[in-house]
């Protein structure tokens, strides 16, 4: 893309940010169905590369996850854990309706039925399935959110470590890795 | 082919029923404890593939039917003559309470993951079978969830619908 002059304020004040806005290294996770519609995005045919958003090989690069479809119980942890690797800032779009609300899984017994309650999301995508316009439509939608600091779930994440993590504890049981934030106990804090 | 082993079959096993209801497809029911025996003779006869096992729940009855899927392995193409192609079904039920059935890993060793499935999704137990952990769930369920008495939306509600939405 090139350069808009009207920008140029917003480059000189906060260079870090319009950088990575513009750089998304979105982590190659795949589940579910909506992983059928990232290949196109991807590549030729629609080449998210316009928008800057390149496809990488390990969460730890990354700063975009795109949760591409329903999220079995089992899948959520692997979630989880690659979330938690990826470094900040970094930003979560759920695609798709099954992480938004179930979608055809709402009754199903493996998957969860609302991403957000164990990890937090900026962005979401209706549609099952979205079209590939409908990702870049996402992300310009996430470069706003960026601009204006409302895509803040990783601080989001940090501020309520301990309500994300009893959420995740009561889906997934004894969880087999430590907290990454420090876990403060309400009761042991009013006591100070 | 079909015919012969149709013969042999009901010859060989007592309380086997052999109906054949189309061209190309036989279905043998079995009692439960001669399952392995039947599928050891249908190996030798040339049955050498163990496509699945299923399970159906029969609640009124208060049956689970397992149904084992036996094809047979060609090694060309041209081998295959109409009358070679066959499909066999064998079927046998178990009591629903307290279901159990001999294992057959000794004769179909690639059964293991099907019997470890249907063990977790119906509460089948596999007498002989080395590890039945579970297969594809994570978590324990109270009635295993395949069955047509497991409750799914008041599963889904006590379970995810209890879990609160982290407010921003």
């Amino acid at each position: 893309m090139s350069m808009d002059r009207n920008q140029i304020t917003k480059w000189l004040k906060s260079p870090g940010k319009m950088a990575h806005k513009y750089s998304l290294h979105a982590v190659y996770f795949c589940t579910g169905c909506g992983i059928i519609e990232i290949p196109p995005v991807i590549t030729a045919r629609w080449d998210a590369e316009r928008f800057g958003v390149i496809p990488v090989a390990t969460p730890r690069q990354g700063n975009l996850f795109m949760i591409t479809g329903y999220v079995s119980v089992k899948t959520l942890k692997a979630i989880i854990r690659t979330y938690e690797q990826m470094p900040d800032p970094k930003y979560t779009v759920a695609f798709g309706s099954c992480p938004i609300n179930g979608g055809m899984y709402w009754d199903s017994y493996n998957t969860i039925k609302h991403l957000d309650k164990y990890i937090p999301v900026d962005g979401w995508i209706a549609g099952c399935m979205p079209r590939p316009e409908a990702v870049f439509v996402g992300v310009t939608h996430l470069w706003t959110l960026i601009d204006k600091e409302m895509a803040n779930g990783y601080i989001r994440y940090k501020k309520k470590y301990a309500a994300y993590r009893s959420n995740q504890e009561m889906a997934l049981g004894e969880l087999d890795w430590p907290p990454l934030y420090p876990i403060e106990d309400e009761a042991e804090e009013e006591s100070k | 082919m079909i015919s012969s082993l149709q013969e042999n079959l009901e010859a060989t096993f007592k309380g086997v029923k052999v109906t054949a209801p189309e061209d190309g497809r036989m279905s043998v029911s079995v009692p439960s404890d001669s399952i392995p025996v039947v599928l050891r003779y249908l190996k030798g006869n040339g049955l050498d593939h163990m496509a699945l096992l299923s399970c159906v729940d029969w609640i009124e009855d208060g049956k689970f039917e397992l149904v084992y899927f036996l094809t047979c392995y060609m090694p060309n193409d041209t081998d295959y003559a109409a009358d070679q192609k066959l499909h066999v079904l064998v079927r046998t039920q178990v009591p629903r309470d307290n279901p159990g059935i001999e294992s057959v890993i000794g004769v179909f060793e690639n059964i293991e993951p099907y019997e470890r499935e249907i063990h977790e999704l119906y509460g089948v137990h596999f007498k002989g079978h080395p590890r039945l952990t579970h297969l594809l769930l994570e978590r324990d369920y109270e009635v295993p969830p395949f069955r047509k008495d497991f409750d799914t939306r008041q599963y889904v509600e006590e379970t995810f619908g209890s879990i609160p939405p982290v407010d921003e």
